[in-house]
């Protein structure tokens, strides 16, 4: 029990080029997530010309986007080995759950149970799922 | 797999965190393979057999047949 409560708060429990690669994986996050907005916002509110502004703001989406994808990857081929699985189990609950979930609520949604999804609303439940199945492993390991 | 992974690091006299550096893992892997929670890999099963100056089979062993 102790060693659990000491790894939640220790960073060290980790590998420095693990910590190193997960800097660079929110960094680059945090810039492709930046100009996905500011992208949403320059064509919902007609700041350039809506085509212009389309494609500037889906090729440096695409950009730091595929940057963010690269810098992952590299997380995922240098990591700690456990910290790989972990993270691995936590894609593939990503996905399950994704996949799963959208088909489920889209039949929900054309049988007029539910209001009908959008592939935005299974993105975000992808992105919720990942770090519930982290702190999965994490506990199914300590 | 059973593994006296324990046995040997405590013969040393190194913590969880001092096997790890040397291993070049995290304290969570250490953790997990001492207590049977994870196998790891062959390249790192190797790795703790060399640092040790034994064998794989002298620290993994696979669990008896019931």
């Amino acid at each position: 029990m102790e060693a659990k409560r000491r790894w939640f708060h220790n960073p060290c429990q980790t590998t420095e080029r693990d910590r190193r690669n997960q800097r660079r994986i929110i960094a680059w996050s945090l810039l492709w997530m930046v100009s996905w907005t500011a992208g949403a916002l320059a064509i919902g509110r007609e700041w350039l010309a809506a085509e212009a502004a389309g494609v500037v703001a889906a090729a440096l989406s695409a950009g730091l986007g595929i940057a963010t994808l690269l810098a992952y990857r590299r997380f995922l081929r240098e990591a700690d080995e456990l910290r790989r699985k972990i993270e691995i189990e936590a894609l593939a609950l990503a996905f399950g759950v994704g996949i799963v979930g959208g088909m489920t609520y889209w039949l929900l949604g054309k049988s007029g149970i539910v209001a009908e999804a959008e592939i935005i609303d299974v993105l975000l439940l992808m992105i919720l799922a990942h770090p519930v199945g982290i702190l999965i492993g994490y506990r199914r390991y300590s | 797999m059973r593994n006296r992974l324990k046995v040997l690091r405590a013969e040393r006299d190194w913590t969880q965190a001092e096997l790890a550096r040397e291993l070049d893992v995290s304290r969570q892997t250490v953790n997990a393979v001492e207590t049977g929670k994870y196998d790891p890999s062959l390249p790192l099963a190797f790795r703790i057999a060399r640092l040790f100056a034994t064998t794989i089979e002298d620290v993994f062993q696979p669990e008896e047949e019931p």
